[in-house]
């Protein structure tokens, strides 16, 4: 007979909950790990995906994600002609609100250098890639949008021709791609007081730059065999950019601009993770202390150690496989409804679950020690 | 009541023993120097006011407690003194002997029948076995109707019952039972007491009754009057002086 089932089957209701509320202090703990995770892969997904080894940005800057960068739209051509570069691909990207359908909907609209670049490194879930040089887009889900949905931005209308998934900025705004010559028509409608203010900033800026036909970045892909500290180093030395390399940018982003962000986001994640282990291990040490009684009576009546250690550590595990499904249940079926992404990544899961088992056999260990100082007159107490 | 005499030989025997406890910074003698025996299909009562002795006997009795002096014997061996740990001696408890208190300590999340079952299967019975031979307790107890309700949906004389019959499901020699009928009323609790005169007769166990209550002398063999941890008398109970008289 399996007394540890029998008494989870007895108390169904009261182990379901306890299940049910490790489960969710687990899932806020897989939610906060997802959320950090998701904010790093969002912050990369370009970085990660556009398949550039080097980006030439501003001289100065850290640009084009960590910092704002303004250079000519004809440095692609310059850049171009530097020994070992196999390609180069023109690079905007900002973020601007825009009333769709009577709906405020920020967008991170994103310049894609076609036709060199078709595009085909954004994950489509419906529609096709570029196929004009003008007004056509890509969105992501997030922005609402669908294949064959005209939206007017600026003074032109533009077709959604494909629908993407995931891509979002740092920001967690949707990514609206469109053609170089389309992003810069887009960005250069403004205002007349930003028009204004943007002739006082053009003789201000160091690349003589500030209106909309400037571009962030330019991307640049190597030859096989070329050296990317060597080619970095021939194009920074025209004095007026900067080079980073793929891991630079990387590392902007993650160590600078999201650096605060990440300290407090694993800090939290820690604090739950400390709450949640406490809680799992208190609430197993209780369910012993609860059973005193009963395990007193065990022994009186001759039941041999192992039973009783059975007792308690089939139950600890049972909460805990309990508590970790109840927690997948919670992860998969409600954070893909979050705004932000939440990245279940399976190591993170595999860790939190070896962290449960852990804390759950150190739990039992301590309500095992209590139980073994149980003496069978207690039952009489 | 029968009037036949059965060879009687000792069961257990507690030897001279003593036992002091530390309550707080002072000693309190709960035995002193008190020697016993208990034989089998004799039924023995333990009368005396509380704190007399008489749980701590028990105790010592059913190796729950070391004697702080004294030996304790099983069928004339040595099995327990001051020095014995007696968690080791718990494969002998499920053997020998069976316990039954003024609650019936029945386990909440077992039915009746797995109440009974449990300490079948603690002696390493399979669990069909256990089970069959469980269901055969009961129904001994009538409690065959009973057996797949938990304890909290039986009576105070029904779940005493089932402790009887888990008690008993190792076939133990020596039955030790503390205010078996404490909790009952009178007509329960003269069933219950009629059960122990029938183990002691029929299956010639060794039963121990310690009670306060004067109602049941007429049931045991033999009364044992405690006093301040000591015997103070030892008297023919009512069924022994009635097969004197037959």
């Amino acid at each position: 007979m399996n007394i540890a089932l029998k008494d989870m089957r007895f108390s169904m209701l009261r182990f379901a909950l306890t299940a049910v509320g490790i489960g969710l202090l687990l899932g806020a703990t897989m939610g906060m790990i997802g959320l950090y995770r998701g904010i790093v892969h969002e912050a990369l997904l370009i970085i990660n995906d556009v398949g550039a080894d080097l980006w030439v940005v501003e001289g100065g800057r850290s640009g084009p994600f960590a910092e704002t960068s303004a250079v000519p739209s004809s440095l692609d051509r310059r850049v171009e002609g530097v020994p070992g570069v196999a390609a180069t691909r023109r690079f905007i990207q900002y973020n601007q609100q825009y009333d769709i359908n009577g709906k405020s909907v920020r967008l991170a609209v994103t310049g894609i250098d076609y036709p060199k670049d078709s595009g085909s490194w954004i994950p489509l879930i419906d529609g096709r890639l570029f196929r004009s040089t003008r007004y056509e887009a890509i969105a992501d889900q997030t922005t609402g949008l669908l294949v064959g949905d005209v939206i007017r931005l600026g003074h032109d209308d533009y077709t959604v021709v494909g629908l993407t998934k995931g891509q979002v900025d740092m920001g967690g705004d949707g990514m609206f791609f469109v053609t170089i010559p389309d992003s810069q028509a887009i960005n250069r409608v403004l205002p007349s007081e930003a028009i204004l203010l943007n002739r006082v900033a053009k003789g201000r800026s160091r690349m003589g730059l500030g209106d909309g036909g400037a571009l962030a970045a330019v991307m640049v892909e190597l030859k096989p065999n070329a050296d990317p500290q060597l080619v970095k180093a021939q194009i920074k030395a025209w004095g007026d950019v900067e080079v980073l390399t793929k891991e630079e940018e990387r590392s902007m982003l993650l160590d600078g601009r999201l650096w605060r962000l990440r300290v407090q986001i694993l800090a939290f994640t820690a604090m739950t993770l400390l709450v949640a282990g406490s809680i799992i291990a208190l609430t197993i040490y209780m369910l012993t202390l609860e059973k005193i009684n009963q395990i007193a009576l065990l022994k009186l009546i001759g039941a041999r150690d192992r039973v009783i250690i059975g007792l308690i550590v089939q139950q600890a595990l049972w909460i805990a496989v309990l508590g970790f499904s109840v927690a997948l249940l919670i992860s998969f079926t409600i954070y893909p409804h979050f705004p932000r992404t939440v990245l279940l990544v399976s190591e993170d899961l595999a860790g939190i679950g070896g962290a449960l088992l852990v804390i759950s056999l150190g739990a039992s260990w301590f309500a095992i020690r209590r139980a073994m100082k149980v003496r069978a007159q207690e039952v009489l107490a | 009541m029968t009037a036949q005499f059965w060879p009687s030989h000792v069961v257990m025997e507690v030897r001279n023993a003593s036992k002091t406890y530390l309550s707080g910074a002072n000693e309190v003698r709960a035995l002193t120097d008190m020697t016993l025996a208990l034989k089998s299909g004799e039924l023995t009562g333990i009368v005396g006011p509380s704190g007399s002795g008489k749980t701590t006997f028990l105790m010592i009795a059913g190796l729950l407690e070391p004697p702080t002096n004294g030996t304790v014997h099983f069928r004339d061996q040595p099995i327990a003194n001051a020095a014995t740990r007696l968690n080791n001696l718990r494969d002998f408890r499920r053997t020998h002997v069976g316990f039954i208190f003024q609650k019936a300590n029945l386990i909440p999340f077992l039915t009746a029948v797995e109440n009974v079952q449990i300490a079948l299967e603690i002696n390493d019975v399979r669990p069909k076995q256990a089970k069959a031979r469980a269901r055969e307790l009961l129904a001994q107890f009538g409690l065959d109707h009973r057996e797949n309700n938990y304890p909290s949906q039986l009576s105070g004389g029904e779940q005493q019952r089932v402790s009887i019959a888990r008690a008993l499901a190792n076939d133990p020699v020596m039955l030790l039972a503390d205010e078996p009928t404490a909790a009952l009323d009178g007509s329960r609790g003269r069933q219950v007491m009629e059960v122990f005169r029938t183990l002691a007769d029929v299956h010639r166990v060794a039963v121990c009754v310690v009670t306060h209550d004067p109602r049941w002398s007429d049931i045991f063999d033999r009364i044992v009057e405690m006093s301040d941890g000591r015997v103070v008398e030892v008297r023919p109970g009512g069924a022994m002086k009635a097969r004197l008289q037959v």
